[in-house]
Formats: structure tokens, sequence, C-alpha cells
């Protein structure tokens, strides 16, 4: 008797998150939530992230040395 | 009334037909998002919910598991704009694609869409795992195993390491796919790299590709790097940056301009093995040539699957692929190279397709005119085919970047593979047709015939130099041979330039104007979309 309630409170929690999952898909809410919420947050917070200023970075023309690309180096025929 | 709840029941049960839709009326305002998502009838709605929408969800959540686990994703995410902006937003790129679909061709083109965001989680779970920036500054194992290339490098040049060695495009998911999938993302790509000085007029695919350096948005998940210079001179100058951003060994593995000549295929040749050398030098190994073998002939059944596909497209109205899921499959998979991924949807879409022929099953039953769409393509509204079929009966048979890389690569030998693969190599999206050459641009004509159609879609992206200089050959020639084709500007990623309304104006004033048609669904005549992904 035990068991079969418990089944039935499993198999009626699980038909209601299904339902509630049609609904979420049916109404859009994920894109709403998505659209509304996440992105505008997730934005903010890309645009306060610190980044490196790349111009800064000197352009090492010979920084690699062991590879160049010559026509010395290029030992195929 | 009995009539009426009969007809009420009828769509409920079966899903309203074609021309009584309205998709256009579910959509809120400027955003793209659905009032309600589409009732397409009883069994391709919970088609729709239980395959589909939550299939993928799901298969989101297994796939990050698989490649890597939660955490590495969450860190992932708080670091790359590319990947929290855009890709959390997935499943509303399959809604955009899969709009007013039903039966075979809503479960066919779904599959098509799911390998691509598998393979597209496969690809940002690796970079993840190799960065260097998410471990604290630590190269592990992953990243000394790890070719970095250009997305325009194509993946089968890597077949001979991938018992060993893994290779990932450096701009295809954190740029290309972003496009399609939300088109927000790439506009501070595009826009850093103009704060630097750029000009605004070079290819914005170019500029986004930059964009991801200048704002310092690329992982770091290898020692090397090597570049190309596909598909134009913008190319050639984007590889410059990168050398300057990454500061790591890199090598510019070049194409020719011209494919279909002895001579560039031998140039061609040596390029790859230039690369191959390179990466043994920098990496310590070399590709084996069984190993290249396995992954080419699997990729053979892949390229021998995709002629049958063009066979029932070009003469049948079975074909169940729709026009984007069609274009965008195609390009990715041919680009990447072999994935198991590949094989498993080629399956399932072949178990589709059979059926399709067998039963007789007109796909498309709306079609009014057979397109063939030419030139690249609008990444930001890669969705047009669908639109177009919704609204206007127009069914994209086929379209200029599937018809790449057509070729079955010979394996019998090391120097016919080398051939084969050089020759492959070159006929990589743009080279092959757009800019490289006029005579390879002007295969339209053939296949305007091998696929039977009767429009033409022309891409007329308004920053391409090579094919800016062409359109007037091409005025001539349409009016020539009395094709009907539709110009469609467009800037590639950037939807400030030409935006998706503005498109769907100019397709429609043809519709009405020169073909003297009136719509399928005027719901979707005009609609203000600007805020969508």
């Amino acid at each position: 008797m035990k068991f079969k309630k418990t089944l039935l409170k499993i198999l009626g929690a699980l038909a209601l998150t299904y339902v509630g999952l049609f609904l979420v898909f049916f109404f859009d809410l994920d894109g709403k939530a998505l659209f509304y919420f996440v992105e505008p947050m997730l934005d903010k917070h890309y645009s306060k992230l610190k980044r490196r200023d790349m111009l800064k970075q000197p352009y090492g023309m010979e920084d690699f040395p062991e590879y160049s690309y010559t026509e010395e180096n290029r030992d195929i025929e | 009334m009995k009539k009426k709840l009969k007809k009420v029941l009828k769509d409920f049960w079966y899903g309203k037909p074609h021309g009584e839709r309205r998709l256009g009326d579910l959509y809120i305002g400027n955003t793209g998002l659905y009032k309600h998502r589409e009732w397409r009838g009883v069994k391709d709605t919970f088609y729709y919910f239980n395959k589909i929408w939550l299939y993928n969800y799901g298969g989101i959540l297994m796939d990050i598991m698989r490649f890597g686990g939660p955490i590495i994703a969450v860190k992932g995410l708080l670091r790359y704009r590319w990947f929290g902006q855009t890709y959390l937003t997935a499943l509303h790129w399959f809604d955009r694609g899969l709009e007013g679909m039903r039966g075979e061709v809503l479960r066919a083109s779904a599959w098509h869409y799911r390998a691509m965001t598998c393979e597209t989680i496969r690809q940002f779970m690796h970079m993840f795992r190799a960065d260097t920036r998410l471990h604290g500054g630590k190269k592990n194992k992953w990243y000394y195993k790890t070719i970095m290339h250009d997305e325009t490098v194509c993946g089968s040049v890597f077949y001979g390491y991938r018992d060993r060695m893994e290779n990932i495009a450096m701009q295809l998911v954190p740029y290309f796919v972003t496009c399609h999938v939300n088109n927000h993302t790439v506009l501070h790509y595009i826009d850093a790299v103009q704060s630097i000085g750029l000009p605004g007029d070079p290819c914005p695919m170019c500029q986004a590709e930059a964009g991801l350096l200048v704002l310092d948005d690329v992982p770091d998940y290898s020692p090397v790097m090597i570049t190309s210079n596909e598909a134009c001179d913008a190319s050639v100058a984007t590889s410059v940056l990168h050398d300057w951003f990454l500061n790591k060994p890199l090598i510019s593995m070049t194409q020719p301009m011209r494919f279909n000549d002895p001579l560039v295929h031998e140039y061609t040749m040596n390029e790859i093995k230039e690369a191959w050398k390179f990466i043994e030098e920098q990496m310590g190994e070399k590709p084996d040539f069984d190993v290249y073998v396995e992954y080419t002939e699997k990729y053979n059944e892949l390229t021998k699957f995709e002629h049958e596909k063009w066979d029932v497209a070009a003469n049948t109205p079975y074909y169940p692929i729709n026009g984007v899921a069609q274009a965008l499959y195609r390009i990715y998979y041919s680009q990447v190279g072999y994935r198991e991924i590949w094989a498993k949807t080629d399956a399932k879409v072949k178990k589709i397709l059979n059926k399709c022929v067998e039963q007789k099953i007109n796909t498309f039953p709306m079609t009014r005119h057979r397109v063939l769409a030419w030139s690249c393509a609008p990444l930001y509204f890669s969705n047009w085919c669908t639109w177009a079929y919704n609204c206007w009966g127009l069914n994209v048979i086929m379209n200029m970047d599937s018809l790449m890389f057509d070729i079955v690569l010979r394996t019998d030998n090391e120097e016919d593979a080398l051939f084969d693969l050089a020759r492959y190599h070159e006929m990589a999206p743009m080279r092959r047709m757009a800019v490289g050459g006029h005579e390879h641009i002007f295969e339209i004509w053939e296949n305007l015939e091998r696929f039977n159609c009767d429009m033409v879609m022309m891409y007329d992206q308004l920053q391409c130099k090579g094919m800016q200089g062409i359109v007037g050959l091409f005025e001539d020639e349409f009016r020539e041979r009395n094709i009907h084709a539709i110009w469609m500007p467009h800037a590639l990623p950037d939807k400030r330039t030409v935006s998706r309304a503005e498109i769907r104006s100019i397709i429609n004033d043809y519709m009405f104007t020169v073909m003297r048609e009136e719509p399928l669904d005027p719901s979707l005549l005009d609609f203000d979309d600007i805020m969508s992904w």
C-alpha cells in the first residue's frame, strides 16, 4: 500500500514536471527569461571584465626563430 | 456552428493548413520572441516538445558532461562573451530555422541542427579544457596536443594526426556559428576592431575574426597557429593580426586563387607539406598515412550520401531537409571534416529520406518556385529560406556553399591522396566560386539545370569587393537567359548594415511587382525583428 502511494506520488510529480516543462516550452518562457534577464546580466558582466590591452603587446617579428618561412628553409621538392 | 467546431478540432489535431497559420502574429514586438510557440497539431507539437526542445536541452547538458564537465563550462561561460551570450539561446536558433515545418521535414532538419549543436559543444569544451586562461596560465596535456588553425583551413588537412592530436579552428565556434545562433554577440567584435582604426568597409567576417583578438576573447589552447589567405586579401590582413596578437609560432598555409590548374595543385601540395613540417618542428608529431586513410574513407561515405541527397533534391519533390538545415550542416561538416556525429546523423536522415522516397511524400507541398541560392549568405539571416517558404512558397533546393569540397578523395597511395587533399583544400568555401575566378562563379547556370530550379536568390555581400566586381556580368546573363533573380544585399554577420526586415521587403517587392503573386502567409510580410537573436 505504502509502495503504491509512493509510486503514485512519484508519477504525479513527474506528470506535473512534464506539464510544467510543456508550459515553459509552449509560452516560450525559456526565451523570455534568456532575453529579458540572462542576456542583459551576462552582457553587463562581459562589459565589466578586465581585459588585456592587446595594442600594448609588441609585434615581435623575431620571437620564434626556430622556424622561418623562407626559401632556404623549404626542403620540399 | 458545428462546422466551426469541426474546423477548430481539426486544426487542433492536425495543425492549421499552410495558408491559415499567420505565423507573424506569434511574435512579440521587435524581439523575435513568441507569445507562444507554434501549435503544429498534436503529433508535430509533441514531437517538437519531446524530441527537439526537451531532447536538445538534455543533449546539451549531456554533451557538456561528456566533453569536460560543468566546472570548466561555467569557467568558460564567465570568461568568454561569445560562449555565454550566444550558446544559451541555441534552442531559439532551432525555432527560427524550423518555423512552420511539419512531418518528415521537421524531423530531418532538426537532426541536422542537433549534430551542429553537439559538434559546437565538443569544440568549445575542448578549447576550454586546453585553455591556459582557465587553468591559471598552466599549459596542460590538452594544450600541447591541440593544433589551432584558421576556420578556413579544412579539418581534413589534420586527419593524419587524429589518433594522437586534436585540431580546432580558432574562429568557427567563437565567431561563425555565433552569428547564426545569436547575432548580438558578433557586433562587439566588429566594433572592437574598428575602434582601433580599421575602416568599416573591409569584409565584416575578417573584421569580426580580428575583433575577437582585439578584445582578448580567444582561448589560448594551442602552442601553434596555422592561418590561411582564404577567402581573400582581408584574410591575409587578418593573419597579420593573428601573428601579432596570438604571439605564437604561426604559419600561413596559403591557397591559390584558382583551383583547376595543374600548376596550382603542386603549389597547394607543397603548402600542405610545409604546414605538416611546421607541426613536426613545433609539436614533434608527423602525420600518419594509415590514420589519414581511415578518416578520409569515413569522410568519403558522408560525401557519397550527400550526392544521394542532392539527387533526390534535384529530381523529386521528396527531399526532407529545408534550405537552412541543408546549407549549415553541409558547410559545417565539410569544413570540420569527419566526426562521428556526422555519420550518426546521416544514418538517421537516410532512414527519413528513404521513407519519403518510398512513400512518395511531397515534403514541401506549397512550393511555388524552386530556388537556387548563390554566392555567400547573410549569417544573421540564414533562416531566410524558412521565412521565404512560409511566406511565399519559395523553396530553396540548393545553395552555392553546399557545392564546395565536392570530391571523393583517393586513398590508394600517398601521392594520389595528397593530390586529392590539395584539390579538396582548393575547393574551400568562396575560393571554389565566389573569389575563385568568374568561370567558377558562373557554374550557377549548370547548377540551375542540375537542380531543376526556376529562380535564383543572388546574395550580394556589400563589403565583398570580389563579388561586387561581377554584379554587372550577372545582370546581363540573367536578362539574356530570362531567369528570375532577386538580389539580396547583406553584410555577412552585421545586421546593422542591411536588416532582416529590409531583406524581406526586397523579396516581397519582387514577388508582388515582378512575379505578380500573393503571399501564402500575409502576417509574415512586414514585421520588426531587429532585436531578435
